[in-house]
């Protein structure tokens, strides 16, 4: 068989000699683990939510993840390639983010992208504190994780987890539409795996 | 009837601002009265770090300043420490950097229409217009592996010389903008709605654009033919043939039209420079011994010496940016920092026309208005 | 003859001594008589105020106009020298309504007053910002916060407590 210049020969798998990996649980401790009942308790007890609801915590999380609205606000030059990731050559419609809300109020996600100067940093915060929870913050850029080249500066804010918590740090000056992309996954990752019976008080 | 005055604010955080400007507005009823501006949100102090960096260390900032158009500000910056150190310049590296500026200047001149298109309640000239500058953004990516801000022109010429393949690449995109800028004249220019928006509204006379100091294609709006390229050439655009393009009615739709009429030059300088650019050295060997003025540090030999020592003196140099007259003014006391950086920048000074130019208009014309000064908080903040 | 000789023939008292600023004709003018050499020089062509510069020399303050005529195509650079502790100096925006903002700018930045100047108010800066920071003997080490005040403003403070998360 010739395929791209190299010469591949065809190979018969025997099933019968392929072991399964998997062992049958023999012993009672085994048989409990194998209903998956530990580690759930164990991943339930990791984040203090409750063992009731982690089902529904899962279709939540699901729902949050699917449509993440960010707030427009943008500040300089990450503001820029926000515009860039928004339109249609990076497009991030395909995470059902592509609402961006002129109003905090409808929005639960915040991208600081740009420097945060002292003027401007109470209005940030005031931007934050009118977001609705269940709320997220990606600090995008140097100058929004710490201040960046203009750190120095006597008007500058030295990152903005300073004053309002920040979820996910993307690096870079202005970081790439690529950066962001991978900082919104990594966001949508930490969202999958929050529990929300613990902050509902439901566990109690 | 009797109105009460009702007092608004826009801004900071608002879509149609282009960043954090912040508008106070004295209304009645829907009539602005009086339009008050209140900046320095993004101040970043550049001009005091400007103090306490080297001459190169400074460089970087300068990207962050207009933020879409990088190019012209890195040019600007070393503009004024080549004509303060008089250091020569090879011809292929003013070729490059033409080049670049002008690649720039359609880049700036899609997102600032696009922009004000969004801002008028029409996405697709946004849409259409980050597709092309995406396309732009790749060719730079190749130049110098940044999109946005890039640090691409040095003292003495530039970083690297233009990569394999580039030229074709740029003719490509040159051949689609021509068509992409006939789509966008399809779509806007005759458009009833955008007409009614932009005719008429935010007229400023010639006299008063001049004494505001407006510059760029908001000066020339006004029917005022000027521009830094032709009045006092720099670089190699005494040698281009392109023309200043201007409008008489001093509206929002003759500043829009403007900026389509500078990207039709822009193409037309790109060609120039692609087929007559010369093959030489990017970067000037030449020692810069030469100068004009006096007091050069024997020491300084090579071509630029990471501890670049200027004469003392002081230096004022512009040249048109895609937003206007952009410039530098340099003092240096003879060490490493300089003594004091001054930046001109273009958006700052053409919005001092803007509150006087909306007053008796209605807040959605203010947004058309302001949409066709085309700023950048970074330039007007510094 | 250059524009600043022009500007010495024209007047001769406020007028101490013109030269080059790099290549670009400068005059240096009295404080006093600013005013008048600036709508002098307006008479002369210049019609376009391009920028205003403040530099602290620590011993003065120097305020250097850049001017530029459309019509002949020249530069004129005016210069004026002024005391390092109390520098003042006439507005010119009687003369060019572009100087109001950029004045307004040179006082925030390097706290030059502009007597006539209609609003003398910092505008990069907040209002009851401490300093001038470009300004020599600026303190760079005392943080200044700002906060909303009651109706919008900024209030300045050395205290962040109730704008920082951590204390």
């Amino acid at each position: 068989m010739e395929k791209g210049g190299f010469r591949v020969d065809s190979v018969t798998i025997d099933t019968t000699k392929i072991k399964p990996v998997r062992k049958t649980p023999e012993t009672a401790i085994e048989k409990l683990e194998d209903t998956g009942l530990i580690s759930t308790l164990l991943a339930a007890r990791e984040r203090e939510g409750s063992i009731l609801f982690s089902t529904i915590d899962q279709v939540f999380n699901w729902a949050r993840l699917s449509s993440l609205w960010p707030v427009t606000s943008g500040l300089a030059c990450c503001a820029i390639e926000m515009m860039g990731v928004a339109m249609a050559h990076h497009d991030i419609a395909r995470f059902g983010m592509e609402i961006f809300r002129a109003s905090p109020r409808q929005a639960d996600l915040m991208f600081v992208a740009g420097t945060v100067t002292k003027r401007m940093a109470p209005r940030v915060k005031q931007l934050y504190e009118m977001m609705p929870d269940p709320k997220w913050v990606i600090s995008v850029g140097s100058c929004a994780n710490t201040g960046g080249p203009y750190h120095d500066s006597y008007s500058v804010l030295k990152g903005v987890d300073n004053i309002i918590p920040v979820d996910v740090y993307i690096p870079g000056c202005p970081p790439r539409p690529e950066a962001w992309l991978y900082g919104i996954i990594q966001l949508r990752e930490k969202i999958k795996n929050e529990g929300y019976g613990a902050t509902w008080g439901l566990d109690k | 009837m009797q109105t009460d005055e009702l007092l608004i604010n826009m801004g900071p955080v608002h879509p149609s601002t282009h960043g954090v400007l912040r508008f106070k507005l004295r209304m009645d009823g829907e009539i602005i009265k009086d339009c008050q501006l209140v900046l320095g949100y993004l101040h970043r102090g550049t001009e005091k770090l400007g103090e306490m960096k080297t001459y190169q260390q400074v460089l970087p900032y300068t990207d962050r300043l207009d933020y879409i158009s990088a190019f012209p500000n890195n040019y600007c910056y070393v503009k004024a420490i080549e004509e303060l150190a008089g250091i020569e310049v090879p011809l292929r590296a003013e070729y490059i950097r033409v080049l670049v500026m002008e690649l720039n200047r359609i880049v700036n001149h899609i997102v600032s229409i696009g922009s004000l298109l969004m801002d008028l309640g029409a996405a697709t000239m946004i849409m259409w217009g980050f597709r092309e500058r995406e396309k732009a953004l790749q060719l730079f990516e190749m130049l110098c592996g940044a999109r946005m801000t890039f640090n691409y022109i040095k003292p003495g010429g530039v970083r690297e010389d233009l990569p394999e393949g580039f030229i074709p690449k740029l003719n490509e995109f040159l051949e689609e903008m021509e068509m992409r800028i006939k789509d966008y004249e399809q779509l806007i220019n005759s458009n009833e709605i955008f007409l009614m928006r932009m005719n008429g509204i935010g007229v400023i006379s010639a006299k008063d654009a001049i004494n505001h100091g407006l510059t760029g294609p908001t000066l020339r709006g006004s029917g005022v033919n000027h521009d830094l390229r032709k009045l006092e050439p720099y670089s190699i655009y005494h040698d281009l043939d392109f023309k200043a393009c201007s409008r008489p009615e001093g509206d929002s739709y003759a500043r829009y039209m403007v900026r389509i009429d500078e990207m039709w030059e822009s193409l037309h300088i790109l060609r120039q420079v692609v087929d007559t650019m010369p093959e030489a050295k990017v970067i000037s060997t030449s020692k810069y011994g030469v100068a004009p003025m006096t007091g050069v540090p024997s020491t300084v030999s090579t071509y630029f010496p990471r501890i670049f020592t200027p004469p003392a003196g002081e230096v004022y140099t512009r040249i048109e940016a895609p937003k206007g007259e952009l410039g530098f003014y340099i003092a240096s006391d003879g060490s490493t920092k300089p003594y004091r950086v001054k930046i001109r920048s273009p958006s700052f000074c053409n919005l001092t026309a803007l509150s006087g130019m909306v007053k008796g208009l209605k807040i959605p014309d203010l947004i058309a208005a302001f949409g066709t000064m085309d700023i950048v908080l970074g330039d007007v903040d510094r | 003859m250059n524009a600043a000789e022009e500007l010495k023939k024209a007047l001769p008292d406020a007028v101490t001594k013109i030269g080059m600023q790099c290549n670009k004709p400068e005059a240096t003018v009295k404080k006093e008589d600013l005013l008048d050499a600036a709508a002098k020089a307006q008479e002369l062509g210049f019609d376009q105020l391009s920028v205003i510069t403040g530099v602290d020399y620590e011993d003065r303050v120097e305020v250097i106009y850049n001017l530029f005529s459309y019509e002949n195509k020249h530069n004129l650079v005016l210069k004026v020298i002024l005391d390092h502790d109390n520098p003042e100096v006439d507005s010119l925006t009687t003369l060019w309504k572009g100087a109001d903002w950029l004045e307004r700018e040179t006082y925030d930045l390097v706290g030059i007053k502009f007597t006539g100047h209609p609003n003398l108010t910092r505008i990069l800066l907040p209002e009851g910002w401490n300093g001038h920071p470009l300004r020599k003997d600026y303190d760079m080490e005392t943080e200044q916060f700002v906060t909303i005040g009651e109706d919008g403003d900024d209030v300045v403070s050395t205290d962040g407590s109730n704008l920082l998360r951590r204390k």
